[in-house]
């Protein structure tokens, strides 16, 4: 601002009363003599013009109303009041959730939306049927599993009559097969000149007693085995015991 | 403007961890704080993120508050102040009123206010016509340089008086009141310009 002197005042000291006299606390001498250079001053005299309608302006600026969620932004970032009052709020709006209901929601029905594909339908159908034979053929009856007792005493008398049973069992069978193998014993006691003829014949294959005499097959020779040339029997062969000749084994 | 004694009540309450009194303080003062930062960003996305800034340094400094060196709305005010300075300059909107004359004039290039603002000719109703009024208002303020804006936006749109501006501002009073009259000039230049090319 030019600072020259127009009746009696100098432009600063105009300045410095300009706002004084907008804002209408300036009066008396100090005023005449503002209103005074204002008109004589070609640089006050406009600037007061202009200061006086700049803020005419700004009067007609009216407050601008903040967002909504400005105090709610607000708190949540110094104190998280109202991060807190926000989550109550939407828990409360959920509707109360018991525990069966959320293992059947996170649980059961994932896993029956998976049975019930085609696909596995027939292998769990499968499944179950295989598991009621067994049990039938066990002698489980499901009226039976509600009556057991999952005491401890019962559960230690169960496991004692089960091992008193195979222990009498195993007992049976070896009397069994004692009474069995004296029987026969005796048996062979009352018939001891019982030809053993048969005895090739009941043990035909058995080769155990004769390691040299492998059974050998001739898978060329299909047809029955000719002989060619047969020596009569002398009366020292007579004595040597009778063997009898399959025609299909091989003479060694 | 506001209760003494209340005020303080709120701020040791809220230094003892009161929420409730915080949530007072923030009640009280964000419509306040907002529209100084409208009116001194000139968006209301970067006013409301200044705002949110201001009430967390609030939040964290508040215990640095000393009721004998001026009232709670100037330390607030100063906060709010400090903090758009910061933000002006990380922007980089530097605009001086100086030359903001010389400007329009000297380079033809240059844009006028006129077309920034829709076209006057027919308004519809004069509630149309008001708002577009304060919209060129606001789009002229923010051409003023930050040291006469932030001035005139204490003193006319905040009406505090000129100690508690130099206060804030944190410069005599006779700066101030020059302050304020070149920036209440200016934007009236700025808008006489403007609706002389409408018309």
């Amino acid at each position: 601002m030019p600072d020259h002197t127009s009746n009696g005042m100098q432009c600063n000291e105009f300045d410095l009363l300009l706002s004084d006299a907008l804002d209408g606390v300036l009066s008396g001498t100090g005023l005449d003599r503002f209103e005074a250079h204002a008109r004589t001053c070609k640089t006050c005299g406009p600037l007061l013009a202009e200061a006086e309608a700049g803020r005419q302006w700004l009067k007609g600026l009216t407050e601008v109303e903040p967002p909504a969620s400005l105090v709610n932004n607000i708190l949540a970032s110094t104190t998280g009041v109202d991060t807190q009052r926000l989550r109550t709020t939407a828990r409360a709006q959920q509707p109360r959730v018991s525990w069966l209901e959320h293992v059947q929601a996170s649980f059961l029905e994932p896993v029956w939306a998976m049975v019930r594909q085609p696909r596995f339908a027939m292998s769990f159908g499968m499944a179950f049927f295989a598991l009621s034979v067994s049990l039938t053929m066990a002698g489980v009856k499901p009226a039976d599993i509600s009556q057991i007792s999952l005491r401890p005493t019962a559960i230690r008398r169960t496991y004692y009559n089960a091992q008193a049973r195979v222990v009498r069992y195993f007992n049976n069978a070896r009397y069994v097969y004692e009474v069995e193998a004296a029987l026969h014993g005796i048996k062979r006691n009352l018939n001891p000149a019982e030809p053993r003829s048969s005895k090739p014949n009941e043990h035909k294959n058995d080769t155990t007693q004769q390691p040299e005499q492998k059974q050998e097959r001739n898978y060329s020779q299909t047809g029955e085995q000719i002989i060619l040339a047969s020596v009569p029997l002398g009366p020292s062969l007579r004595d040597l015991p009778v063997v009898s000749v399959t025609t299909y084994r091989r003479f060694v | 403007m506001e209760d003494v004694q209340v005020v303080a009540m709120l701020v040791r309450r809220c230094i003892a961890g009161d929420a409730a009194a915080w949530e007072e303080i923030v009640q009280t003062y964000n419509r306040r704080i907002y529209n100084i930062c409208y009116r001194f960003a000139g968006s209301a996305d970067d006013a409301q993120d200044l705002t949110q800034e201001v009430f967390i340094k609030m939040y964290r400094t508040l215990s640095s508050y000393d009721q004998s060196k001026g009232a709670f709305v100037t330390w607030v005010t100063t906060i709010t102040r400090n903090l758009l300075v910061d933000h002006f300059r990380k922007t980089k909107q530097d605009r001086m009123t100086d030359s903001m004359d010389s400007t329009a004039s000297d380079h033809e290039d240059a844009q006028p206010l006129s077309e920034q603002i829709p076209d006057q000719s027919a308004p519809p109703d004069a509630h149309v016509r008001s708002r577009e009024v304060s919209e060129s208002v606001h789009q002229a303020l923010s051409k003023l340089s930050p040291e006469l804006r932030e001035a005139v936006i204490l003193r006319d749109l905040q009406d505090m008086d000129y100690k508690e501006i130099a206060t804030v501002l944190r410069v005599p009073e006779g700066t101030v009141k020059s302050r304020i009259n070149r920036g209440r000039a200016e934007l009236a230049r700025l808008l006489q310009r403007t609706y002389r090319q409408v018309m």
